[in-house]
């Protein structure tokens, strides 16, 4: 509120030490902080989102089996909506196939969903990336 | 002031309309958070420990800004402390309120829930309070706080200005750190549009301040070279913007399983918002 300086004030010139201290290191930071991102804006490329499906847990529950899987991106782009399917197997002939949609599987980081399927799925699943759309 | 006051003299009017700006606060500040989808959901599966440490956090920065801003002249840290429990309660209330309000909470809801989708937007809302307190408050106290030269001894001190930065950053971000725009955008950005996007939001920061002649604005003495101020101001306010933005955007779990340079891009674009209002703080606040 009330400061006095509705109409203005004015920055002393003669500083303290600490706000050269503060200026200085947030400089820094500052500098750091757009060499990073220019160095990544350097070494990336344009390929398209490079995803693998990994299965973290998979154990019985009630109203099914729930099988928790990891979707990673090596890619230095996003993928958005990934569609992830999940299929049993049985010989040649496919039991079941359940799917789930990702919203996004950001660049070089992972996602993690699950799946519930009504059959045991040990041993006969496949679980892969269908497809992805741009952000 | 509060302290020379005796119950007799208690002025009760007064109160409830400090407490009625309070509510009024709360509301114009965080209607926005209250409308919006993702404070609902976050409410629903934000980590404990997140939401705990959000609420602890809190309570030193109303006490910090009742202390500045405060409804009146605030000259002890126990008036500060009154202040902000009262706004912290009416944060409590506006968002209970609201959300009840508008359907998002229902009696059938499972207590878990609703508790966590009422104190995160509490958070917000408590700020909201106090800031309301003594913005929408009536401008001849505030004349007499101007007149005051210890209290304007303390509105230009270095850290007391860092403070309102931090605060007005939070003000501008944290209504839109919630939002899945924060990272869809910078699943959009290529690095070079977040190196234009960290420049312009310095420029425009330093800009609002200094360059534009807005009422409140700052202006250098005399024979100080322009890059000063830019050091010691808009670089830390930067910095400061960052910061905050990159906790909300933790607490909010936007950045589980990111990356490092997806993060960065990520606080980077809410940086944006956030450096704006810690640079229209220097002016408003």
């Amino acid at each position: 509120m009330a400061k006095s300086a509705r109409s203005g004030s004015t920055d002393s010139g003669q500083a303290h030490w600490i706000e050269w201290l503060t200026g200085s290191l947030s400089a820094i930071c500052v500098i750091s902080l757009i060499g990073w991102v220019g160095f990544e804006a350097m070494t990336q490329n344009e390929a398209p989102p490079v995803l693998s499906v990994s299965i973290v847990s998979s154990e019985a529950r009630p109203g099914g089996y729930i099988v928790i899987f990891e979707v990673e991106n090596a890619a230095d782009r996003t993928a958005a909506d990934v569609v992830v399917r999940g299929e049993i197997t049985n010989g040649s002939s496919v039991v079941e196939t359940v799917e789930v949609t990702l919203d996004y599987v950001p660049m070089h980081s992972r996602t993690r969903g699950g799946l519930i399927f009504r059959n045991d799925p040990e041993g006969r699943s496949r679980i892969s990336a269908t497809g992805f759309s741009e952000p | 002031m509060a302290i020379d006051r005796t119950s007799i003299d208690f002025d009760h009017s007064r109160f409830a309309k400090g407490l009625a700006r309070g509510l009024a606060g709360a509301l114009v500040f965080a209607l926005p958070m209250f409308l919006t989808m993702e404070m609902w959901e976050l409410g629903l599966y934000i980590d404990r420990s997140r939401l705990l440490l959000l609420l602890l956090v809190n309570i030193p920065l109303l006490i910090l800004l009742a202390r500045r801003i405060g409804f009146e002249n605030i000259s002890t840290w126990r008036e500060a402390v009154r202040d902000a429990s009262i706004a912290y309660f009416l944060g409590l209330t506006a968002s209970a309120f609201v959300l009840s309000a508008i359907g998002v909470l229902s009696a059938a809801q499972a207590l878990p829930g609703a508790a966590g989708m009422i104190a995160i937007q509490t958070v917000p809302a408590s700020i909201g309070a106090l800031l309301g307190r003594s913005e929408l408050g009536q401008r001849d106290e505030d004349d007499e706080d101007a007149q005051d030269p210890i209290d304007d001894d303390m509105q230009t001190g270095y850290g007391g200005e860092l403070f309102m930065m931090a605060v007005g950053a939070l003000f501008l971000g944290l209504n839109v750190a919630p939002t899945e725009e924060m990272i869809l955008i910078s699943f959009k950005m290529s690095p070079w549009h977040a190196i234009a996007l960290i420049v312009s939001s310095i420029l425009l920061m330093h800009g609002f301040v200094y360059a534009l002649s807005f009422l409140g604005g700052h202006e250098l003495e005399e024979g100080t070279p322009g890059w000063h101020a830019l050091i010691r101001f808009t670089m830390p306010g930067y910095m400061i913007a960052f910061s905050i933005s990159l906790y909300c955007l933790w607490t909010f779990h936007r950045l589980d399983g990111i990356a490092l340079t997806q993060a960065i891009m990520s606080t980077v674009v809410l940086a944006f918002p956030s450096a704006i209002g810690a640079a229209a703080a220097r002016l408003i606040l």
